[in-house]
């Protein structure tokens, strides 16, 4: 017994770049989704679906326990357990492909190298609509953050998976860094095609009763409405900072929470950790985006991307140095 | 999975020397998955429904009635993931894995018990008759019934009796005996004595309090159940001890044991993967609590399979 379908007014179709268009911007954060969610209802009325993130070859993922809640938030620290990419096109993709929505496949990697065979494998595989290259996990041993928070590396990983993938290239950016645009600059650079942003961000919390923290690694992802207007804020940098479609990802709960975003200057948006709290929240923000087009009268969703009205900006990053420091290495 | 078999945390190796096991089982207990086609839930369901009523029946602890046809048509040992709040609310963020306490088909309704322990179990204990409640369920792999059997054992501690409590009334349809051991901390917080009532079951209710609730005193009792032959399979869920015990008196007897496991989980199907039952260090993720349990079945240490 599956929750309703919504119908889609053809006023939300949205375009993503590299010929990945869809009929709607709302899809889920890759992580917070899985075919699971398909016996709850038709997963073919959202924008896209991201998959969670695979690796190359199988691994376990990190120990439990694994998420910890924090004030209208979660932290978590899954760490990935991925079975690898052979048993993704086998067993998994085509639990993805029956659905009337493209797959765009988040890729990971503890070393550089790891996302160019992904990307190799991948490239012509059908089914696969699009790649998220997920440069920006927190809880990896290796990879991760020190790829992510480096634009150097962050161009490099790009290039190596947009130079192997015939498609949509989307990287998916860390807020753990000092200056969101830099490395979305890079990317841009790298030939991504798109950008998401933002994964969760590095966060901690302690039991005191035990003196430990509550997951079995020291720290974790926070995500959730808790991260919202960080998320908000970066995807407006972001926008600013390249020319190309942005998915806004932090914190989505309900249409009011995706327009900021849209506003911001996004042009989908991404569900997470509101698929936990309530499975059919992506299909509220669809049905409350159609509503919002025919109220307001709009041709396109798009009529309203970005459309903010300038206040007074204050400065929120340090002042770039005119002349590389010294002894800069990235 | 390259074994179905999962080692309790004594075996675990150590994860950069931070790790916390989730799951405490006592070393001696080995647990397999059990053998289901497919690991999705199929008839798991959204379900938006009405609370009936939501009543303290015993110190801290609370029966939540919820009207739903798809709840009531679970099976034993199955459970919800429910949303502590109200729609509107993004704190608690995450909802709560509870089994189902008692099913009634022919009403339609679910009843879930649970213990105020912390703030979403507080929410929870808030939400009033008519309110509206989040659950997506009936999930997980239920405790296998068998139809001939001539009787069951149910050992169950604190709250974990109410995981097992659906078995009693599907045990009384088969006409099947059944024998129970339930613990608490006193004898206030002794859950499930109804339902044992009404159906004619043979029950030893122990506490802390008077002492009862050591194992020298509850093994005796199962240990002549267990010999005699009068049950084919137990179940037990709540209690490290009574886990250890009752796996080592049914095993040479040839009494299938199966455990009901509970842990931190985010969506209750199997695609946030928080519920890994905790072996880390192989190149395979280890089972998960709501997609490949929470029943499992039991066997010594040392035993392959």
């Amino acid at each position: 017994m599956a929750v309703q379908d919504t119908e889609t007014d053809s006023r939300l179709a949205v375009d993503l770049g590299a010929g990945l268009t869809l009929k709607n911007p709302v899809m889920p954060a890759s992580g917070c989704f899985g075919p699971e969610m398909g016996t709850l209802f038709n997963l073919g009325q959202l924008g896209a679906l991201v998959p969670k993130t695979i690796f190359y070859g199988e691994r376990a993922g990190n120990p439990a326990p694994r998420t910890a809640e924090s004030p209208a938030g979660m932290l978590n620290s899954i760490g990935i357990p991925s079975r690898g990419v052979e048993h993704f096109l086998t067993e998994l993709l085509p639990e993805y492909t029956k659905y009337d929505s493209p797959v765009i496949v988040s890729i990971g990697g503890l070393g550089i190298e790891e996302y160019d065979r992904l990307a190799e494998r991948l490239n012509g595989e059908p089914g696969v609509a699009g790649l998220e290259v997920n440069i920006s996990c927190p809880n990896l041993e290796a990879g991760g953050m020190e790829i992510g928070a480096s634009p150097a590396n962050v161009e490099r990983v790009v290039r190596g998976v947009s130079d192997r993938f015939d498609g949509p290239v989307i990287a998916k950016l860390t807020p753990n860094i000092t200056n969101i645009a830099d490395i979305a600059q890079a990317s841009e650079q790298g030939g991504a095609t798109a950008i998401s942003a933002i994964n969760t961000l590095s966060g901690m919390v302690i039991d005191v009763d035990n003196q430990r923290t509550v997951t079995g690694t020291m720290t974790g992802g926070v995500s959730g409405p808790a991260i919202r207007p960080i998320a908000v804020r970066m995807v407006w940098q972001v926008c600013a900072a390249v020319s190309l479609p942005v998915v806004g990802i932090g914190g989505i709960t309900s249409t009011k929470d995706a327009l900021e975003f849209i506003l911001a200057g996004a042009t989908a948006i991404a569900v997470g950790t509101a698929n936990f709290t309530r499975p059919t929240t992506m299909l509220d923000v669809i049905e409350g985006l159609n509503t919002y087009v025919q109220t307001h009268r709009l041709s396109s969703i798009n009529d309203i991307r970005g459309q903010l009205e300038e206040g007074m900006r204050v400065a929120i990053e340090p002042p770039r140095p005119a002349t590389p420091v010294a002894g800069r290495t990235d | 999975m390259t074994s179905n078999l999962m080692e309790a945390d004594g075996t675990i190796p150590v994860f950069a020397g931070t790790h916390v096991p989730q799951l405490r089982l006592p070393s001696s207990v080995r647990l397999e998955v059990m053998n289901t086609n497919g690991a999705h839930t199929p008839d798991a369901t959204f379900v938006e429904t009405e609370i009936i009523s939501n009543d303290e029946i015993a110190p801290e602890h609370y029966l939540m009635r919820v009207r739903s046809e798809a709840l009531a048509n679970g099976k034993p040992g199955q459970f919800g993931v429910i949303r502590p709040g109200a729609a509107t609310d993004v704190h608690p963020i995450l909802p709560r894995p509870m089994a189902v306490y008692q099913y009634d088909t022919a009403a339609g309704t679910a009843d879930f018990v649970y213990r105020v322990v912390g703030y979403g179990t507080a929410a929870m204990a808030q939400r009033r008759a008519g309110d509206i409640v989040e659950i997506v369920g009936p999930v997980g792999r239920p405790f296998p019934v068998a139809d001939d059997a001539n009787g069951i054992l149910i050992v169950g501690r604190g709250i974990g009796v109410c995981s097992l409590t659906t078995l009693i009334d599907a045990a009384r349809h088969r006409n099947t005996e059944i024998y129970a051991v339930f613990s608490a901390r006193n004898k206030d917080v002794v859950l499930g004595k109804d339902l044992i009532k009404k159906a004619r079951g043979n029950a030893l209710y122990v506490d802390d309090a008077d002492g009862s609730s050591d194992v020298r005193n509850v093994e005796p009792w199962i240990s002549e159940i267990i010999e005699s032959g009068r049950v084919q399979q137990a179940y037990v869920c709540g209690s490290n001890r009574l886990i250890e015990l009752t796996t080592r008196l049914a095993a040479p007897a040839d009494v299938e044991t199966y455990v009901s496991l509970e842990a931190h989980m985010a969506c209750g199907l199997g695609y946030c993967h928080s519920c890994a039952t905790g072996a880390f260090g192989e190149s395979a993720e280890s089972p998960l609590v709501c997609r490949d349990g929470p029943v499992f079945r039991c066997h010594p240490a040392g035993v392959t399979v």
